[in-house]
């Protein structure tokens, strides 16, 4: 497989939220906002990345008995190395991180990619593999929260976009929005979106 | 000769080792990076006492020399008010006029803390500000914003000699975490009656 596909194609065919449905616990929990989103999305395409890279380099010693085990405690010694490493030294980050370091670890598309990709390939495609998933994985993210903060809160990583005008004219907020439901609800319309425009995704089409 | 890697003395010597390697290398970074954490941890501490006692223009440079230069005395309280060397209640003199008293509670997900500054009447809420370990961005999250904070100032505690509970809009979405700050903004100021009594 060459690299641009292993990098590109989990932002569209192989999205690991949308098409594999991996991740979603997380996608509800962070996106109220855009910043939150975006920080979410970084630290686990890095982790997805480098957890994957590892992993591949292990894989031939992995015993099959335990490779659920491995994986975890090297995705959450990577994850808890970062941590440390932002507190030290870039503590607003880390700040905002903190919230996240347990969603991280739990996040199913790590381990699903461990599963799937790295046990299998060898570490250059699995880091890209790691690294196109974590991007596919953000993409969705900040698609997500772009909308739930723009109906929920009328903001933009916290700067307000409409004008005063508009709320005296009697637009309101969406309460709604910041809500989890309303995240799995923005979820389900991109996987709409996505499969009408390829047939070839649905099940019925697909020989 | 290769080594089945499926066999149960291979498993427990990868295990063993795995592990090792894991906690040798999380108790170096520890270690190394502890000195590192501290200076940042101290540093957002002074940042958040002058900041609830309304201190102007401090930002994460100079909150060390901004805190040399405002706070006045750093005392700890007994229950009963009184200054002692061992009492476990910590209080901060800033600029000789505001007392700023820490908190600590709990929110949703886990542990809320932050600082609330009194003025010099002993009844007067001067500022507070707020922070949590794991509150939900954008619900409990919102109690280390701005707005939710700016509603403490000027509030009374104290009327006629009796306690009364401060009155601020709590935020919707997130019950529980407001009323973790409920319970540890009144608790607070329960414990460091005495001490604003005296004065």
């Amino acid at each position: 497989m060459n690299a641009k596909k292993l990098l590109i194609e989990p932002l569209r065919k192989t999205n690991p939220v949308t098409v594999l449905v991996l991740g979603i616990c997380s996608c509800l929990a962070v996106t109220a906002k855009l910043k939150p989103a975006l920080v979410m999305g970084a630290s686990v395409t890095v982790v997805t990345a480098f957890s994957n890279l590892i992993i591949s380099l292990l894989r031939k010693g992995i015993p099959s008995r335990i490779r659920i085990i491995v994986q975890l405690v090297v995705v959450a010694t990577l994850v808890i190395l970062i941590d440390q490493f932002l507190k030290a030294f870039a503590y607003d980050v880390s700040k905002q991180l903190s919230v996240y370091v347990g969603l991280i670890i739990t996040n199913c598309i790590i381990m699903g990619r461990l599963e799937a990709f790295a046990l299998s390939h060898g570490p250059g495609e699995s880091f890209l593999d790691g690294l196109g998933n974590g991007l596919g994985y953000s993409l969705i993210l900040v698609i997500v929260a772009f909308f739930r903060e723009l109906l929920g809160s009328g903001t933009l990583l916290g700067y307000p976009i409409f004008p005063q005008s508009f709320y005296e004219a009697g637009y309101q907020n969406n309460g709604l929005m910041i809500l989890p439901p309303m995240a799995l609800i923005v979820v389900g319309i991109i996987i709409w979106i996505q499969r009408s425009r390829h047939p070839e995704m649905q099940e019925n089409n697909q020989k | 000769m290769k080594r089945d890697i499926n066999s149960n003395g291979y498993i427990f010597l990868y295990s063993t080792l795995l592990v090792v390697v894991v906690a040798v290398l999380l108790t170096a970074a520890a270690l190394w990076l502890q000195p590192y954490q501290q200076r940042n941890k101290d540093n957002e501490q002074r940042l958040q006492i002058l900041k609830a006692a309304g201190i102007k223009d401090v930002d994460k440079n100079n909150a060390s020399e901004r805190f040399e230069q405002h706070c006045t005395a750093s005392l700890l309280l007994d229950e009963k008010g009184n200054v002692t060397q061992d009492g476990a209640l910590p209080l901060y003199v800033i600029d000789d006029e505001i007392r700023v008293v820490p908190m600590k509670g709990n929110g949703l997900w886990g542990p809320i803390w932050g600082y609330l500054a009194v003025a010099a009447d002993g009844k007067t809420v001067v500022g507070a500000t707020f922070d949590h370990k794991s509150e939900t961005p954008g619900l409990g999250g919102e109690i280390t914003t701005e707005p939710f904070q700016r509603q403490f100032a000027g509030k009374r505690f104290m009327n006629n000699g009796r306690l009364v509970p401060l009155e601020v809009d709590a935020i919707s979405g997130a019950t529980k975490t407001s009323n973790g700050v409920k319970e540890m903004v009144n608790r607070t100021i329960q414990q460091y009656a005495p001490y604003f009594e005296q004065r």
